[in-house]
């Protein structure tokens, strides 16, 4: 029972943070119909920055600060310099399908080459903000920390915001409109591709979270976010792509049901595990969890 | 009739043309040093993996990111063949092909109903995925890997007649039969069909092609091409391990495709060298930065990531592409 | 259109002979590979980076500094030492990678100190080093598979093997803890099953044994292992492993708040790293270790103090630990190698200097050195140290009690210590 209990924690809690990195993919999915391998990397740089504050004012939160902005402005930055300039080139032969995607995947390898040349591969360490002791009931101590509840609530805290962001504002509006609808948008006035930076950038902050909730306590390197890249994308995928409720569910039931491989069946299994997983949804489901019918594809 | 003989006379010329590339690189390999011969034998083995992303992302349009991870099964088939069973080597190529064909079909048949990023998420998850079961069976051998030996030159060849050479030569003939087939298979109707199904999905099967069945067949025959490679692999650095067929390997040959062109298959030459010279450049690079290697490790990253990005930008479909409209001719 | 792909074609075959004549190089005729005048090349694979990375990244540096010293004071009969390190990663195919530019690019003389078990039998196998007659000196692994000498006929080990520590150690149990529960975690690929083997030979029986694959060392991997060690009562933990992996483990049991007796092989065990991975002090202080080095903090033997100065001065800014001690050792080995194989410098004098007088070099670790022409063994034993509560290492009892055994079924020893004296100013005059 008490397996049972600390197996459902600690899949909530890595659930979480896949959730911050799915709900970036689908928000840039939504936005721009890419999906943007290179969020991992600039949720990485954005760990980077963070790591850099953190490190020297000794305060956590001070660094995630550091990284929701620093993550927001490569965001906004990668969607203006980058993601326009490829549009207007590559938009036609068979790479027209391929472009995005390869390019976003060059991006993600430029970015952990500038972060490995800048900083060097060497493992660096940020230190939780709270105690990473389990917590004691009685006699036995579960591996549910400190660390372990403030995830949870920084992650609760933020969708409620993102979700207050596009169910109650203008701007939520915007973003949806230019997702769903960009010509009827731009008709409304609506600046589609301002639009689309901000949400680039949103994305790019939500990441920096993500990066530096999954690294306290434990070793940053250029490399140790791309659990997070395939993870957070496959959460997305699960959930379809096209809700952002559905990529919050599709990462809780991806961490819990990880975490359940972890514990029960072997630690190299869950690899082959996140893809059975996603396999066996996208054969009941090939438009993911919360698809409804037909839905808006590639 | 007419189009008969001169058909036979395509597939003719065909053949002369690989026997003499065959030649030209039988006299290269006595040319070089031995650092070179190695990386011929590596660049043969690129060009059959980047064939396989030729045919299933350049022909039929699937975007697959797991192309390493056929690579795996084709590379460990083979080494288990090898050294369980005792086969001679070319029956370990064969168990490869074989094993890594059945794959792609299971693969292809889960894949059919998807498309374009669930597709490249699904292919992404595996290549993270299939490499790491090695280390749950022992008999797989683990992290470290097992070793293949696919054993020396014969005697008969002499003492300068390094092992490096002698993978030269094997992964060269197989690379030029491999081309060669893929070659045929890409020129036919199939290849065509595939074509099709690229292009519109809807207007093909209205055109009565069966674009599933057509999809798993990409997939297999793209799996058999990526399982030969990683057998080819095994050989060059006789080892296989997880670490050798990592997701950077499936991103290195979606870079190598695209740069050379994702849907040109004597791209896939220049394809090789490419994936074959960036370390050099990186390596030469570091050497005149004075850089301690510890950052080195991060230079052919960024080179290959470039070049990827601009190539992408620039030239989507591949150099031969910006060649073809430069020079004014019609693509037929 | 038949018209248009010949031309493509014949353009492509020019394109290949083209390229190929300029890649023709001659074969340059040498005297012998990585030996000028002036010159000595060496080269060395170790992990800069990745997640084995820590602590062994500064070997390479130390070994250089020691190199650098020495060149400064005339070299090798006036050659100076040339060390290019190759980040592999710990991983065998980059491993095999950077070996093949060493031994077929940079042309080096000689291996020296290539680090890990995975690694180098892959790299053996595969780049030839045995046919191709390239020496492998002062292998940076435990692993006792590699002192064979008839299937590495040119490489030398210098730490006992992981079967030796693994005998030394369940001696001690048995000496020290008999009775009570006791566990295991180890790496699972040779490195940790050399020394299973040895326990279950030497009749230690682990009630909870947990093996880890090599890279999966993290929190959350650590904390299965404790929940398993807790659940299972283990009173003492013998922990073979990378330092990084140790980190882990020593990190999750403290914040579990699971605290057995700990008992490190000498592989993963620096205080200094570990603490600067994370790891509080108060959870080292107490851990046994096995060790073949004095404490890299005892200046009171002449050979950590010999190699502070020099670290001091040639590899600035590096704070001085079993690392950089273990570097600069193999450093003062590899000098003293070369010089005894005489000025006249080939690939096979060099073996066979090691052969013959390899076992009276001299080392910083306490045991006797067992090269000879029928073994490549270096060192061939250890003492218990414990670490105290500034985390520094003494050894268990007050003085160095040394265990020394062979990799095979022979008996653990106990035998005193006695070593050949620092050569004079670090810099070896033997020849």
């Amino acid at each position: 029972m008490q397996k049972v209990i600390e197996t459902l924690l600690i899949g909530l809690t890595t659930g979480s943070i896949y959730a911050l990195m799915s709900l970036a993919i689908v928000l840039v999915w939504r936005s721009t119909r890419v999906i943007n391998f290179a969020q991992a990397g600039q949720a990485m740089f954005a760990t980077y920055i963070g790591f850099e504050i953190s490190s020297r004012s000794e305060v956590f939160w001070l660094g995630l600060l550091f990284a929701v902005v620093g993550g927001a402005l490569l965001g906004a930055g990668v969607d203006y310099f980058f993601m326009r300039v490829l549009f207007k080139h590559a938009n036609s032969g068979p790479a027209a399908v391929v472009a995005p995607v390869i390019a976003t995947l060059g991006l993600l390898g430029l970015i952990r080459s500038i972060v490995g040349l800048s900083w060097g591969g060497e493992f660096k360490t940020i230190k939780s903000p709270v105690s990473t002791d389990g917590y004691t009931l009685g006699s036995t101590t579960i591996p549910f920390s400190a660390l372990n509840a403030v995830i949870i609530i920084t992650v609760s805290i933020i969708l409620i915001a993102l979700a207050i962001l596009f169910q109650r504002t203008n701007l939520g509006l915007a973003l949806r409109a230019s997702a769903y609808a960009p010509e009827i948008a731009k008709l409304a006035g609506i600046r589609t591709a301002q639009t689309r930076t901000i949400g680039w950038a949103i994305a790019g902050g939500v990441g920096g979270v993500a990066g530096m909730l999954v690294t306290a306590n434990n070793f940053l390197s250029p490399y140790s976010l791309d659990l997070l890249l395939v993870f957070g994308f496959i959460a997305a995928v699960i959930g379809g792509l096209e809700s952002m409720v559905g990529a919050v569910i599709g990462a809780l039931v991806l961490g819990i049901g990880l975490t359940i491989i972890l514990n029960y069946v072997g630690t190299s299994l869950v690899f082959i595990g996140g893809f059975v997983v996603l396999i066996v949804v996208l054969l009941v489901k090939p438009d993911g969890i919360m698809a409804k019918g037909k839905v808006r594809r590639a | 009739m007419e189009l008969w003989r001169k058909a036979r006379f395509a597939v003719r010329k065909k053949i002369a043309f690989f026997i003499l590339l065959g030649w030209a690189l039988l006299i290269i390999g006595d040319r070089v040093d031995e650092l070179r011969v190695y990386q011929g034998a590596q660049i043969a083995m690129y060009t059959i993996a980047l064939a396989s992303i030729v045919l299933l992302t350049g022909y039929s349009g699937q975007v697959s990111l797991g192309n390493g991870a056929m690579m795996a099964v084709g590379g460990y088939s083979a080494a288990l063949t090898l050294n369980n069973l005792q086969t001679p080597i070319w029956f370990a190529f064969l168990m490869a092909i074989l094993v890594s064909a059945l794959f792609g079909s299971l693969l292809g048949a889960a894949a059919a109903r998807l498309a374009g990023p669930y597709l490249a998420g699904t292919t992404l998850a595996l290549a993270v995925g299939l490499p790491a079961i090695a280390n749950q069976f022992s008999f797989l051998g683990g992290e470290p890997g097992l070793l293949f030996d696919v054993g020396f030159p014969p005697e008969s060849f002499g003492e300068e007649f390094t092992q490096y050479k002698w993978f030269f030569w094997i992964s060269g003939v197989i690379a030029l039969i491999a081309l060669f087939i893929t070659s045929n298979i890409l020129q036919s109707r199939f290849g065509r069909t595939w074509r099709a199904i690229r292009g519109n999905s809807l207007a093909a099967e209205l055109a009565g092609i069966h674009s599933a069945r057509m999809k798993v067949l990409a997939f297999t025959i793209s799996s058999a091409l990526a399982g030969l490679a990683g057998a080819v692999l095994a050989m060059n650095i006789s080892l296989v391990a997880p670490g050798a067929y990592s997701l950077a390997l499936s991103f290195a040959l979606v870079t190598g495709a695209v740069l050379a062109g994702v849907s040109s298959l004597p791209g896939v030459v220049l394809g090789g060298l490419i994936l074959v010279a960036i370390p050099e450049i990186a390596d030469a690079l570091a050497g005149s930065l004075g850089s301690a290697d510890k950052f080195n490790n991060y230079l052919p990253g960024l080179i290959s990531s470039v070049l990827l990005i601009l190539s992408v930008i620039y030239t989507p479909n591949g150099p031969g592409e910006n060649l073809r409209k430069h020079l004014g001719k019609k693509h037929a | 259109m038949i018209g248009k792909t010949r031309r493509k074609r014949t353009w492509f075959v020019a394109a290949v002979l083209a390229t190929g004549s300029l890649l023709a190089t001659a074969l340059p005729a040498n005297a012998e590979t990585g030996v000028t005048s002036s010159e000595i090349k060496l080269g060395i694979t170790l992990p800069l980076t990745g997640a084995a990375s820590p602590g062994y990244n500064k070997i390479g540096n130390a070994m250089n500094a020691y190199f650098k010293y020495v060149n400064d004071n005339g070299g090798v009969y006036g050659r100076k030492i040339n060390l290019i390190q190759k980040n592999d990663e710990y991983s065998p195919q980059l491993a095999i990678a950077k070996t093949n530019e060493l031994i077929l690019k940079d042309k080096v003389f000689a291996l020296v100190g290539p680090l890990g078990t995975a690694t180098y039998t892959a790299v053996h196998k595969s780049v030839g080093i045995a046919r191709r007659g390239v020496p492998s000196l002062f292998l940076n692994t435990g692993f006792s598979g590699f002192a064979n000498k008839k299937s590495f006929p040119t490489s030398f080990t210098i730490l006992p093997s992981y079967a030796m520590e693994a005998k030394i150690a369940a001696q001690f149990l048995k000496e020290n803890f008999a009775g009570k529960k006791l566990g295991l975690v180890y790496q699972n690929d040779e490195f940790g099953i050399d020394a299973l083997g040895a326990f279950k030979a030497a009749g230690v029986k682990f009630d909870v044994s947990i093996p880890y694959t090599s890279g999966t060392q993290s929190s959350a991997t650590a904390q299965t292992w404790v929940s398993q060690l807790a659940a299972g009562g283990a009173q003492v933990v013998v922990f073979f492993g990378v330092t990084s992996a140790t980190a882990a483990l020593l990190g999750v049991a403290a914040a579990a708040k699971y605290a057995p007796q700990w008992v490190l092989g000498s592989v993963g065990s620096d205080p200094l790293i570990l603490r600067a991975l994370g790891v509080p002090v108060a959870v080292l202080n107490g851990a046994l270790t096995l060790a073949g080095n004095p404490s890299p903090n005892d200046t009171t033997d002449e050979y950590v103090k010999q190699f502070q100065e020099i670290n001091t001065k040639y590899n600035p800014g590096v704070a001085f630990d079993d690392y950089v001690l273990q570097g600069m050792n193999v450093g003062l080995m590899t000098v003293q190698a070369l010089r005894a194989a005489g000025q006249n410098l080939t690939r096979k004098k060099l073996i066979s200097a090691m052969e013959t007088k390899g076992s009276t070099f001299a080392s910083v670790a306490y045991s006797p050195l067992g090269y000879s022409k029928t073994s490549n063994v270096g060192h061939t034993g250890y003492y218990m140290a414990v670490m105290d509560a500034t985390g520094d290492r003494k050894p268990f009892g007050g003085s160095v009690v040394l265990y020394t055994t062979d990799s095979g079924s022979g008996p653990v020893v106990k035998a005193t210590p006695k070593r050949p004296a620092m050569p004079a100013k670090g810099l070896p005059s033997n020849s």
